[in-house]
């Protein structure tokens, strides 16, 4: 599907406004036909990256580019690429109709665009009302309405769930995933882990403008952890530390309760017939995934070690 | 460009604003005019000379001009709105080329200035001549001199605008760049005025040369009067248009070049 996917790049990155340093030194791709998250707590520098792919903002050095191309280059701009910054970017005397036709106009887009994404992002009723009385969810259709105009190939979206409830969210992670399975390159920020985990194939972590980690979710987020209920937890922890001692690959077991294990780096599966294999009862298998939160924070915190902090 | 002087007209046309200005250019224009001739120069405080009288034609016609901060507020308004409600950012997306941006918003509000102009010169004929045939009054101006004074100031009009547009995309603060534009053209250049020396400026400042077009000597007449200054010059009409042309020109220059490569933030 991502034939004529574009990949977003950025390349030694940095931006200085006085003595702060918003981005420094920072690299990273975006790939087609997946959603990549863009993580950071407040102030890591997420909107000013993402200012400078889109020309808005002049980087001190380094490029962003989108297609091999700057933003500014792009033969059409709004048809390429989707950005959603500000949540409240309307004239207030404007309706959401009126809005969308004056940017259909700018960027050559039909009319016809305009009914269209009124109508697919629920905002026809509204369509006719002026902005100054939309909810933070009416704004936010209104804005993610804006940036598809142009069918874009690209979206880049900062903060696309701010002030969401859990409704909006559910309808923005269904239409986020519906643009990306069409190979679309999808780029989205947020602060917040826990709103795009359940989104997010590929992640980007910055901290105070640099890169942290980068890759697919999946590795860095690591192996599940599988929790074992066993009469026998004693022997097969035992078991499973002298396996894994000859397979070479790093496991690691806690002991978290009487009868009860916390095994790393080994699936249920693997688990199970381990046991099997043993004559070891196991009453109960629960995968776990790694807490995110814990992730996010160890990343953001500087915890992590580097191994897993890959920096791709 | 034309996809992006459609845009600017819808966006324009989108609010109301438009229609309160050109309410505005038929009161200041009928409406004063139409008063001021009713009252007659004549019994003004201090009297002017009278309608029958070239001069009193001229004053009258003159005073239209300074309510050309009216169209250069509006210019300003209309170009900070786009950094005080944020849309700017979403414009410069879909219009990377921010100069084109600017270039048409001037030929948009170029036609707004024009359609101000005309309102205002035309509704200022209308009252002035019936008044004038209403009360008896022959006026000092042929029509057709009327109509031609009239036409310059539509122009001038535009040309306001204009720099209210430059003024805006300068300053990008709405509040700060209406007052400095309102303030200038309201108060400002009078004040400059009581420096001695900065009046000889007069003929060169827009007040002036929009003074020139219409040959509204009153001001520079009574400036030089107060402060027993030597008799200040105004340009001939030609040259007034040609200042006043310039000074549309900077503030256009202004608003092309100035957003270029300025941080949207
Ligand atoms: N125009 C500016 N002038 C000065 N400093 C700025 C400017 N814009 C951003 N910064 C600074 O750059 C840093 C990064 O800001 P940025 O808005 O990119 O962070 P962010 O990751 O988007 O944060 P948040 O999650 O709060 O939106 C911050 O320290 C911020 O104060
Ligand atoms: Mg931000």
């Amino acid at each position: 599907m991502s034939t004529d996917g574009l990949t977003v790049e950025v390349s030694h990155l940095t931006k200085r406004y006085g003595e702060i340093t918003a981005v420094r030194d920072l690299s990273f791709t975006v790939e087609p036909g997946v959603i990549t998250g863009f993580l950071g707590p407040n102030g890591a520098g997420k909107t000013t990256t993402m200012r400078m792919l889109t020309g808005l903002v002049s980087p001190t050095s380094g490029t962003a580019t989108i297609g091999g191309k700057p933003y500014k280059r792009l033969a059409r701009p709004s048809g390429t690429v989707g950005a959603m910054f500000d949540a409240n970017a309307f004239h207030p005397g404007h309706t959401a109709r009126d809005h969308l036709r004056v940017y259909a106009a700018m960027g050559g887009h039909p009319d016809s665009r305009v009914t269209e994404l009124l109508h697919q992002l629920g905002l026809a009723e509204a369509a006719d009302r002026r902005t100054r009385g939309f909810s933070t969810g009416m704004r936010q259709r209104l804005n993610l309405a804006t940036a598809l105009l142009g069918d874009p190939r690209v979206l880049l979206l900062d903060e696309p769930g701010n002030g969401l409830d859990p409704e909006g969210m559910a309808w923005l992670r269904g239409v986020l995933r519906g643009l990306a399975a069409d190979g679309r390159t999808v780029l989205i920020s947020s602060h917040v882990l826990s709103e795009v985990q359940q989104l997010v194939d590929d992640v980007v972590v910055i901290r105070r403008g640099e890169l942290v980690a980068a890759g697919p979710w999946s590795r860095l987020a690591g192996p599940p952890a599988v929790l074992v209920t066993s009469p026998d937890a004693e022997t097969l922890a035992a078991t499973l530390a002298t396996s894994h001692a000859n397979a070479g690959t790093v496991l690691r077991v806690d002991t978290v309760g009487p009868g009860l294990l916390r095994v790393h780096g080994l699936d249920a599966p693997g688990v199970a017939d381990l046991a099997a294999a043993h004559r070891l009862r196991v009453h109960e298998l629960v995968t776990e995934n790694t807490s995110l939160e814990q992730l996010f924070l160890d990343l953001t915190t500087g915890t992590l070690t580097n191994d897993r902090a890959a920096t791709s | 460009m034309t996809h992006l002087m459609r845009a600017e007209f819808r966006r324009l046309l989108a609010t109301r604003m438009w229609v309160g200005l050109l309410i505005a250019a038929a009161v200041l224009g009928g409406g004063m005019i139409g008063a001021m001739a009713l009252v007659g120069p004549e019994n003004f405080d201090p009297p002017l000379p009278g309608l029958d009288t070239e001069t009193g034609v001229r004053s009258l016609l003159g005073i239209l001009g300074y309510t050309a901060f009216v169209p250069a507020a509006a210019g300003t308004v209309a170009v900070t709105a786009e950094y005080r409600h944020r849309t700017a950012a979403v414009t410069f997306l879909f219009a990377p080329r921010r100069w084109q941006v600017l270039a048409a918003k001037l030929a948009t509000y170029a036609v707004l200035g024009l359609a101000y102009g005309l309102v205002l010169a035309s509704t200022a004929a209308a009252a002035l001549l019936t008044v004038a045939a209403a009360r008896g009054v022959t006026l000092g101006l042929p029509a057709h001199t009327v109509l031609a004074l009239l036409g310059r100031i539509s122009v001038a009009m535009v040309v306001y605008l204009l720099i209210g547009v430059g003024m805006g995309a300068l300053i990008r603060n709405q509040v700060a760049a209406l007052c400095v534009v309102i303030g200038y053209l309201y108060m400002g250049e009078t004040l400059l005025m009581m420096i001695p020396g900065v009046n000889m400026l007069y003929p060169v400042l827009p007040g002036g040369a929009t003074a020139a077009l219409t040959d509204f000597t009153y001001v520079a007449d009574a400036m030089s009067e107060q402060l027993g200054s030597a008799t200040i010059q105004l340009l001939p009409p030609a040259a007034g248009a040609l200042v006043l042309g310039m000074y549309a020109l900077t503030a256009a220059a202004i608003g092309l070049v100035l957003p270029m490569r300025r941080d949207i933030t």
